[in-house]
């Protein structure tokens, strides 16, 4: 069986601290929410060089985000931002924009480009032409069935990123939810997207995080994970965006675990400890409805399933 | 001169909107366009349409801009194929991959980037020009010095939504409806609706239109019936500037509203800009805005009763 590789994502220096990272592969470092989110990997750039020298002796695969809508005006940053991440050595650039992409093409592809949740990846058609602009590898739409998924690989001709665990990137604004004022007059900005928050309304329940919207309940794939490796899925992300340190460090431990379990040729079952950590560290409950073809907010599965009414 | 494209979510409103002075026509396909298969068309009234489109000397586009499933490609190009051997020849699109086949199998279509693209930058229009697109859509909030850029570098026609539903997040870049619910639903031609999907099958069900409590991690409530930020779009102010600017397509959405209000705006829309054009030095805006109050509110008493319908339908099927 191929290898894998469990990616967890980092926004800033402040979610590095104290994460172990022991469990991951890979890293993608930097919010491609806000701009303004403090420390921001993907626009404090002379912090890059050190960031990602220090995580590639320690043997993880490194990747940087890029700004997941940038108008004209953010266009110079994102410019720069692709010359620090390639010059600091990191392996590829996660992209969320096609005009972002062009820019990468335009600079001669000095590195990979990875299609982030947020560039609406749906058919191998479009992976295809992303392709001839240097992506090598495609996060598809949330929406994305496991079965479109396996074709999206198989015919498109790349490496697909499969989220395993975490809260489901369901929307960008450029209006940040937090804020009653400017940004730039506001108090407390950048300092309210360092806090959680929830939107809840009816039956429902969202993570805001100022400019994103997430899923209230988890995405969870743990019991699914022979399925995954079965269908040929190699590549698993942990969000870990505007999480705890805890939620990433014993997350990842619980995956870890789970992916060696289940790459080994033993039998695969979920144990009790791992349910443990998830539950401890979902607020909502589980989901992972849309990659069988049903509402984000469901669950599908015979072990975790119990989840509390509100989503 | 600009274009004046409007909605036709049935072929009554294909007349009025052309009888009202629209230059061009949009129609979704089936279960293809970003809207609920209700303000769709089956491909006979399609062809139907187009006929008296060109009689009156005008363009149908037709819709295909929801994202697809890759099995579902095949199903779009044999329907563009019998849409294009019918006389018609402009597109909308979103998806990349269905842009390229598309523009690679029938070179004769026009493709136009859908709002659904997202387009925010002078780069992204161009990429979507390099996919096959001969005109892309402005995302809803761009500024004029964006658009300024996009003529000048990307080579490629702008289309600019003058009277739109807007969204709070990027639109086109949201999946809290189908979130909260979705359902696959396969129609005779093997196309799945995506019901509660606006990127995949046009239904949205707007939850983000409802009040929301906003809460801490500890549970505390930190704000009640919070709306989140989203304005109704209208840019009849900047309609002048867009026509300095040289926008090709002024675009008005209301596929769901009724055909006597959408002929309505049309009307309002085709008199200011041939007033604007006619005289632009002496055009005085004052007059239009007035006129302008009652379309609206006519409109949002339109929009709110579909709003709450829609929240209250997302809601049964949980």
């Amino acid at each position: 069986m191929a290898a894998t590789e469990l990616i967890a994502s980092l926004a800033s220096p402040r979610e590095r601290e104290a994460t172990d990272l022991g469990p991951y592969d890979a890293v993608c470092l930097g919010s491609p929410y806000c701009r303004r989110v403090r420390g921001n990997f993907a626009e404090e750039l002379p912090r890059l060089p050190e960031t990602v020298a220090g995580l590639r002796a320690a043997g993880k695969n490194v990747y940087v985000t890029s700004p997941a809508a940038p108008r004209g005006r953010d266009l110079p940053h994102v410019e720069r931002l692709i010359d620090a991440v390639a010059a600091a050595g990191a392996q590829a650039l996660e992209v969320h924009n096609m005009g972002v992409l062009r820019i990468l093409r335009e600079k001669g592809n000095p590195l990979p480009a990875h299609m982030g949740a947020f560039a609406n990846v749906y058919t191998h058609l479009t992976a295809q032409v992303l392709r001839e602009y240097g992506v090598a590898r495609v996060r598809p739409n949330a929406e994305v069935s496991l079965q479109e998924m396996e074709i999206l690989s198989r015919e498109g001709g790349v490496e697909v990123e499969v989220l395993v665990h975490g809260k489901i990137p369901l929307g960008v604004t450029e209006r940040c939810s937090l804020l009653t004022e400017g940004e730039e007059a506001s108090p407390s900005c950048p300092s309210a997207c360092e806090e959680t928050h929830w939107l809840t309304t009816r039956q429902w329940v969202l993570k805001t995080v100022g400019k994103g919207i997430l899923s209230g309940r988890d995405m969870c794939m743990l019991e699914h994970l022979p399925r995954l490796l079965s269908a040929g899925f190699t590549v698993f992300k942990v969000e870990g965006l505007h999480e705890t340190a805890a939620y990433r460090s014993e997350i990842g431990r619980v995956y870890r675990e789970a992916l060696d379990l289940a790459t080994s040729g033993k039998p695969y079952e979920i144990r009790p400890e791992w349910a443990d950590v998830l539950r401890r560290h979902s607020r909502e409950g589980f989901c992972n409805g849309y990659y069988f073809g049903k509402s984000g907010r469901f669950y599908v599965g015979a072990v975790l399933q119990e989840s509390k009414p509100k989503v | 001169m600009a274009e004046l494209l409007a909605s036709g979510g049935t072929p009554e409103m294909v007349r009025a909107v052309l009888e009202n002075g629209a230059d061009a026509v949009y129609v979704g396909a089936k279960g293809w366009s970003r809207r609920r298969a209700q303000y769709e068309m089956d491909d006979d009234q399609i062809v139907a349409s187009a006929s008296y489109a060109r009689e009156a000397g005008k363009v149908l586009r037709v819709a295909f801009n929801t994202l697809p499933a890759s099995r579902e490609i095949p199903l779009l190009l044999a329907k563009a194929e019998k849409f294009l051997a019918a006389g018609v020849r402009d597109f909308i699109l979103t998806d990349v991959g269905a842009m390229a086949a598309l523009s690679r199998r029938f070179p004769v279509a026009q493709i136009h980037a859908s709002v659904g693209c997202t387009i925010v930058n002078a780069q992204d229009a161009r990429f979507y020009k390099e996919a096959g697109a001969s005109q892309i859509v402005a995302e809803c909030r761009m500024d004029r010095e964006e658009m300024r850029r996009i003529k000048e570098e990307a080579g490629v026609g702008l289309e600019v939504l003058v009277h739109a539903t807007t969204c709070y997040t990027l639109l086109g870049r949201c999946t809290m409806s189908s979130y909260t619910r979705q359902e696959w639903r396969i129609d005779g031609e093997g196309k799945n609706h995506f019901l509660g999907s606006p990127n995949r099958g046009g239904l949205c069900y707007r939850i983000c239109l409802t009040e929301w409590d906003r809460i801490a991690e500890d549970g505390t409530a930190e704000a009640r019936g919070v709306v989140l930020p989203n304005v109704a779009y209208f840019l009849v102010d900047d309609i002048p500037a867009l026509i300095d600017l040289g926008v090709d397509t002024i675009k008005i959405q209301g596929r769901e509203y009724s055909v006597s209000l959408v002929g309505e705006m049309v009307r309002f829309y085709r008199e200011l800009i041939d007033a604007y054009v006619k005289d632009r030095p002496s055009f005085a805006m004052e007059p239009w805005k007035e006129r302008m109050a009652g379309i609206v509110s006519a409109r949002d008493a339109e929009r709110r009763e579909k709003t709450a319908g829609l929240i209250s339908e997302s809601l049964t099927g949980s």
